[in-house]
């Protein structure tokens, strides 16, 4: 194991000091809350002598995914940082992104989309990005901010991927929560990203090649499923990365994170800082006997279904919890259970929880509520709760799907 | 209309939709098999040009405005018409300075020996413009 | 900085070993593809090129072909000059670090259309400028959206009639006047801005190799004729780029900007002998056709109280030297 440093670093600095280490040619950034941290930082380590890769400070979130875009395509490093408008403005040009097969590595610090305008977390940024053929690794602390910031490099530059990585993390929650951590040193950070191998570069004058052709009718299907095929098999790929960076690091992640799943009878699925107070809360209720586990999602995209049938095997109720509002539907993540139980021939009660939107609190208690809704259901042997529930919504119980 | 032989399996294709101009080195100048110059506009045609050598100065406006690269000089002269690219515009025809004109369009089905014998007689009426 | 290509003359020029293939979709009679090829061909250092969405972006690479022989992207409509810009930085990040792919200098272009420029990739146009990339970005300015049936855009002229600002009984046509992009870029402190045409081929040639030697950014803006929506025989690109020239519609002119003294220098780089009335220049195109009826011919007059205004004012800032 390498050597390491503790240190206290909220997300943004986790993430931008791992860009620092991951020496990026380019960097084209705007700034936009709750990610503007990690663009200041990283002009620091410009303006103090740390970087020398070029840093291109744009007037859009378009242009800044436009310049990676050109920059990754000229054959080079790349990475940038933005959160909600800015990631949905930039939502055009990272489907250009992935569908030209370049490895950027974008940290998106989640925040709710507008109208209402709000500048606080939950998913609604990455639940846009959702089928945009990015890989999406969610970090649910600082500490794993930093951690998979590093491994997204080498997962999106592996000649078996190349594909664009987002490594997500919850607006405020995870961006400005100061937490102790560790990090590598430069040279050991380094030494696992690797140099950047160079596939097809603008810059080659030996091998011109042409970006961005129009692919019609007899065309574009045959590129889209190479696309998703390289996506879907990424898989593994994602997980020879987390065991080897586990080796050098001593922290061990995987795809689908499972936390006293195999007894449990009642299971909350969820993703980001959540997380850690599920955790807690799963705790808590084993000390109090109950049979509660708790199963967060690493990897967003491309879905781990195998991991996550696994991890839900032994479940007689599930909850699922989803950070961003439906609209219209149930939520993403409880769609993305459903489908591996219904794949899987597993019956269990399955629930959906709306919460956190905006930035709204979730706590132990809420968490508590849930287990105690999915316990019933178990009890009853059946789902005797509404499939859409809310958690610290003002005003009168409110569900959708009785 | 598709070349049949580019029409691969998803498997096949360069990831990203990727297209390249040439094969090894640029310099040796073997096109790719995905460069357009393997593709024919020709069937766009209505009218060609045909190049009467007897009446050519050689100035090279048919080549510098020829929005198909269709007019190949050679050795700083006129060379030759590029049938396979050439979409029948007329400009070099209209660009041509000499009196008569040296490249004048014809039906395309004409045969080039036809076009050359019914070839249109000076204009009197029209000042030779040699300076473009 | 590479070598300047010698082009004395047309026989010399027509040794050049073509950048842009035929086989192309562009219509024929098209300028867009006179103008890439005389700019493409202008230099011999190598390239890399974006283009925004538009007439030339997707005639010139309808899978499985590209008519491009030096390295290309298109990304989309807005973003040309960003694209290119982190090209151009990717560029000169690998060349400090030491791992360049070549070490011959590499030239940057975006080319865009008038809507991908004076509209929806203004902003992106704006900032990669005030950034100060290395790059030369022509806007090729057929003065509408022409790859989607000739809709109007900010640099449709007054009269123009477009599918979306159409001549009809009570209307003759777009009212909106040109925006000036030339001048808004030279505000931009860009050390070289100029406007050509494909036909004056001399020049332009001349300008892109300024372009090329100057360091930051360049704009050029590129007047091409279009034989589909100006409505004129495709053989006739080439007549109405002459006759655009010389009723000054289309001045050929450059403005250099000087980082020290804050001067700019503008040239008049071609003043015609004749000078067209701008009926003529009218006359030869459909989109003006409407004009012809005597209600609305009080447009023609202003056209040419504007254009000699416009004329007038060029003129007086390269006399003033300011």
């Amino acid at each position: 194991m390498a050597k390491q440093h503790r240190v206290v670093w909220d997300g943004n600095m986790a993430a931008s000091q791992a860009m620092r280490q991951a020496q990026i040619d380019v960097v084209a950034a705007y700034p936009i809350t709750p990610s503007t941290p990690i663009v200041q930082n990283y002009s620091q380590f410009v303006a103090d002598g740390e970087v020398e890769g070029e840093f291109v400070m744009v007037e859009s979130e378009h242009s800044a995914m436009s310049a990676c875009v050109g920059a990754a395509a000229g054959g080079g490093r790349v990475a940038t940082a933005t959160s909600s408008q800015g990631y949905a403005l930039m939502v055009e040009v990272i489907y250009q992104a992935s569908g030209m097969r370049l490895p950027i590595v974008m940290n998106v610090v989640n925040r709710a989309l507008a109208a209402p305008l709000n500048i606080h977390g939950d998913h609604s940024d990455m639940y846009l990005g959702r089928d945009a053929g990015w890989i999406n690794l969610v970090a649910n602390n600082p500490q794993e901010a930093y951690d998979l910031c590093l491994c997204a490099f080498k997962i999106a530059e592996d000649m078996r991927v190349r594909l664009p990585v987002a490594v997500n993390q919850d607006g405020f929650l995870v961006s400005h929560t100061a937490e102790v951590g560790e990090h590598l040193e430069d040279a050991d950070a380094y030494g696992f990203v690797g140099d950047y191998t160079a596939h097809n570069p603008m810059l080659d004058p030996a091998k011109p090649v042409t970006y961005g052709a129009q692919t019609e009718g007899e065309w574009h299907y045959e590129h889209k499923m190479r696309q998703n095929y390289a996506l879907v098999n990424a898989v593994p790929v994602v997980e020879e990365v987390l065991k080897a960076y586990s080796q050098l690091s001593g922290r061990d992640y995987a795809p689908v994170e499972c936390y006293q799943t195999e007894d449990a009878d009642e299971l909350i699925i969820c993703m980001g800082s959540v997380v850690g107070t599920t955790t807690m809360t799963v705790d808590r209720l084993r000390k109090a006997g109950r049979k509660v586990g708790m199963v967060a999602i690493r990897l967003w995209r491309p879905f781990p279904k195998e991991a996550l049938a696994a991890a839900i095997k032994n479940a007689k109720s599930i909850a699922v919890l989803d950070r961003s509002c439906p609209m219209g539907t149930t939520g993403a993540l409880y769609n993305e259970t459903a489908a591996v139980m219904v794949e899987n021939d597993k019956s269990a009660n399955l629930i959906n929880y709306i919460y956190g939107l905006g930035g709204r609190d979730t706590t132990t208690e809420h968490l508590e509520g849930i287990f105690d809704d999915a316990a019933e259901c178990t009890k009853a042997g059946k789902r005797v709760k509404p499939i859409i529930q809310t958690i610290n919504l003002r005003g009168k119980s409110l569900s959708f799907y009785e | 209309m598709t070349e049949e032989h580019l029409l691969k399996g998803w498997e096949e294709f360069e990831a990203g939709a990727l297209l390249f101009s040439f094969e090894g080195d640029p310099s040796q100048r073997k096109f790719h098999e995905n460069n357009s110059i393997h593709h024919s506009v020709a069937d766009w045609r209505v009218l060609k040009p045909v190049f009467n050598e007897e009446l050519c100065i050689h100035c090279q406006f048919c080549w510098v405005f020829c929005p198909d690269t269709s007019i190949i000089p050679k050795d700083k002269k006129f060379g030759e018409i590029d049938y396979v690219h050439c979409k029948g515009c007329g400009i070099c025809s209209d660009v041509c300075p000499t009196n008569p004109k040296s490249l004048v369009m014809f039906a395309n089905q004409t045969p080039i020996e036809e076009a050359l014998r019914n070839w249109p007689a000076k204009d009197e009426k029209k000042k030779e413009n040699s300076d473009g | 900085m590479g070598e300047i290509k010698q082009i004395k003359n047309l026989k010399e020029f027509s040794t050049s070993v073509e950048r842009f293939q035929g086989g192309h979709r562009l219509c024929p009679g098209c300028s867009h593809s006179i103008i890439v090829r005389e700019i493409v061909n202008a230099t011999e250092d190598d390239l890399c090129i974006s283009t925004a969405t538009g007439c030339l972006e997707v005639c010139s690479t309808i899978y499985p072909f590209t008519s491009w022989d030096v390295s290309w992207i298109h990304i989309g409509f807005e973003n040309a000059a960003a694209a290119i810009s982190g090209t151009e930085a990717m560029h000169k990040a690998l060349a400090r670090k030491k791992k360049g792919y070549s070490d011959k200098p590499m030239k940057f272009i975006a080319f865009a259309g008038d809507g991908g420029t004076y509209d929806i990739g203004f902003q992106s146009l704006s900032g990669a400028v005030e950034r100060g990339h290395d790059f030369m970005y022509v806007c090729l300015d057929n003065e509408g959206y022409m790859n989607t049936g000739g809709q109007r855009s900010s640099s449709t002229p007054v009269g123009g009639a477009t599918t979306t600002s159409p001549a009809g009984r009570v209307s003759y046509g777009e009212k909106m006047q040109k925006k000036d992009m030339t001048a808004i870029m030279a505000a931009h402190r860009c050390q070289y801005v100029a406007q050509v045409a494909p036909s004056s081929w001399k020049d332009l040639v001349k300008k892109a190799q300024k372009a090329y030697q100057t360091p930051g950014a360049t704009y050029i803006n590129a007047m091409s004729p279009c034989p589909t929506e100006w409505k004129f025989d495709p053989s006739m690109s080439m007549e109405v780029s002459k006759v655009m020239v010389d009723s000054c519609v289309c001045p050929l002119y450059e403005i250099e900007y000087d980082p020290q003294t804050h001067n700019y220098k503008y040239t008049v780089n071609y003043e015609p002998k004749n000078k067209l009335p701008v009926k003529e220049y009218m006359a030869l195109q459909g989109r003006f056709k409407h004009l012809f009826k005597p209600e609305f011919s009080h447009v023609i007059d202003q056209w040419q109280r504007d254009i000699d205004a416009q004329w007038d004012y060029i003129r007086r800032r390269q006399d003033a030297g300011v």
